[in-house]
């Protein structure tokens, strides 16, 4: 099921258009890739706003979170597929 | 007065979409998560203990899982069921997209609750046909935008009670159109329940007095139907006929009222907890009306116990209420009146009402006007840093877990 984390994460994007993509990244010294963007959606804080992406690959969904205003990327979810 | 004699009055020239989103917590978690998809999951506002469904897949629905179910109750029926913490800041931003869609096809359009929408799109689809290209097209924007495991029925027809009971016919999914010739056979087929309004109070005191379908609800008279339910009455003769007067209302009413609820994670028994959990509730409930410019001039207080009687009142007061404080003190008040003292207590509420626009001019009583400075200080530090960015010293221990149910999520809150 679902793990709750909020790991910094060392990520490399694709500019798609205006849209960012994510296509692999690297947490706790592995590397993952990103098979599917399934869900983008922002939220609010006061004034500062986050962007989360919902990707997946084959095995795994993660949540990652992208803060503008630091541009700090951080890995808040995990769900592991069979587990 | 008589019965009716004929189903279709008066001319009704208006085109009604009525968009509902298809299980709409659980397929925005599908959409997120594929791993998800095709199974029974189910959306709860707290995993484990004391949570309902707020909103289950399709699967799930097939195996007999309900909205507003218990969890316990729910993997009592499906035991395969997958429980998904809600996530409302997610979903409040897909409904913020999906009204943006709907707004690029009308301005005519009137949120109805989080995962639901009319539109007036008399002038921009001109008939039946434009109207059914118009759904189409909303279908095919909300699969780009949104993803293609987000999805929605849509009900077209000439007014917004039909447009609601035919969105619920094809799920999910689907396009169901009613013009007005087919307002009879329509209605022949549909149960009385599925008005939007018929609750099963109304329902069992139709079935009292012999009306159980569209045809016997045809068959009573108007002042059968008055004489029973009052306004009401006028109301269901209407509906009977298939008819509804109620616009589109693209824009908002003033509120009424402003409240916040929360069932603790264990029940209480201890007033000084009761206190401190209604604080902070009144804390959010002030801090509403704050940020949008009103005072309340009354205060509502209610308490559910464990064995889900409740208890509460409420009372006027002659002077504006903004501050978190006060509407406590003023609140608690109210529940100690009503308040079994033996009970324990699951659900506590303030609602502030009897609302109106803040007059601009402050207080000339000293002491008010430090209290003013003080929270205009702390809505300056909320606005530009988020909801926890201060509490008070006594509510330093006392945390709420994010609701996933609710008419719109407030970022601010």
């Amino acid at each position: 099921m679902y793990e709750s984390y909020d790991d910094p994460i060392n990520i490399l994007v694709e500019f798609v258009g205006n849209c960012v993509q994510p296509r692999e990244f690297v947490w706790s010294n592995r590397l993952y890739t990103v098979d599917q963007v399934n869900l983008v959606h922002t939220t609010q804080e006061g004034e500062k706003c986050y962007i989360f992406f919902s990707v997946s690959n084959a095995t795994n969904m993660f949540k990652l979170r992208f803060d503008p205003s630091a541009l700090e990327w951080r890995l808040m979810e995990l769900y592991c597929a069979g587990a | 007065m008589a019965a009716h004699g004929t189903l279709l009055r008066g001319s009704m020239k208006q085109i009604i979409l009525h968009i509902d989103m298809n299980s709409y917590f659980a397929s925005v978690e599908q959409q997120a998560n594929p791993f998800l998809r095709g199974k029974p999951i189910g959306v709860t506002g707290k995993k484990h203990t004391r949570s309902v469904v707020a909103a289950a897949s399709t699967e799930a629905k097939r195996l007999g899982v309900k909205t507003a179910m218990s969890t316990w109750e729910a993997r009592g029926i499906c035991p395969s069921l997958l429980l998904v913490e809600g996530d409302p800041k997610k979903y409040s931003d897909i409904t913020a997209r999906f009204l943006k869609i709907f707004h690029a096809y009308t301005p005519n359009v009137e949120q109805f609750s989080i995962d639901e929408a009319f539109l007036d799109v008399t002038g921009e689809a001109e008939d039946f046909l434009g109207a059914v290209i118009m759904a189409k097209s909303i279908k095919e924007d909300l699969r780009t935008e949104c993803g293609e495991w987000i999805t929605c029925s849509i009900g077209i027809a000439p007014n917004k009670l039909l447009a609601k009971m035919a969105s619920r016919h094809q799920k999910p999914d689907g396009i169901t159109v009613v013009k007005e010739k087919d307002i009879p056979a329509f209605l022949s087929l549909s149960r009385l329940e599925d008005v939007c309004g018929i609750g099963p109070r109304i329902l069992r005191r139709l079935n009292a007095l012999g009306i159980y379908t569209f045809a016997h609800l045809q068959k009573t008279s108007k002042t059968t139907l008055i004489q029973e339910f009052k306004q009401y009455g006028t109301w269901l003769w209407l509906v009977a006929l298939g008819e509804d007067g109620e616009p589109v209302e693209a824009i908002d009413d003033p509120p009424k009222s402003m409240g916040h609820s929360y069932t603790v994670p264990r029940d209480l028994t201890s007033p000084r907890d009761m206190k401190r959990v209604l604080l902070a509730l009144a804390d959010r409930v002030a801090w509403r009306l704050r940020r949008d410019g009103y005072v309340a001039f009354g205060v509502a207080g209610h308490i559910r116990y464990n064995d889900f009687s409740h208890a509460g009142g409420s009372e006027r007061f002659h002077h504006p209420i903004e501050e978190g404080g006060i509407l406590a003190r003023l609140c608690w008040n109210i529940i100690e009146r009503h308040r079994h003292p033996d009970k324990p207590v699951r659900l506590i509420g303030v609602t502030a009402i009897m609302l109106q626009p803040k007059n601009a001019q402050s207080s000339l009583l000293s002491g008010d006007q430090k209290i003013q400075k003080l929270f205009c200080a702390l809505d300056h530090l909320q606005r530009v840093f988020g909801p926890r960015s201060w509490t008070r010293a006594s509510l330093i221990h006392t945390r709420f877990k994010e609701r996933s149910s609710g008419f719109h999520y407030d970022h601010d809150l």
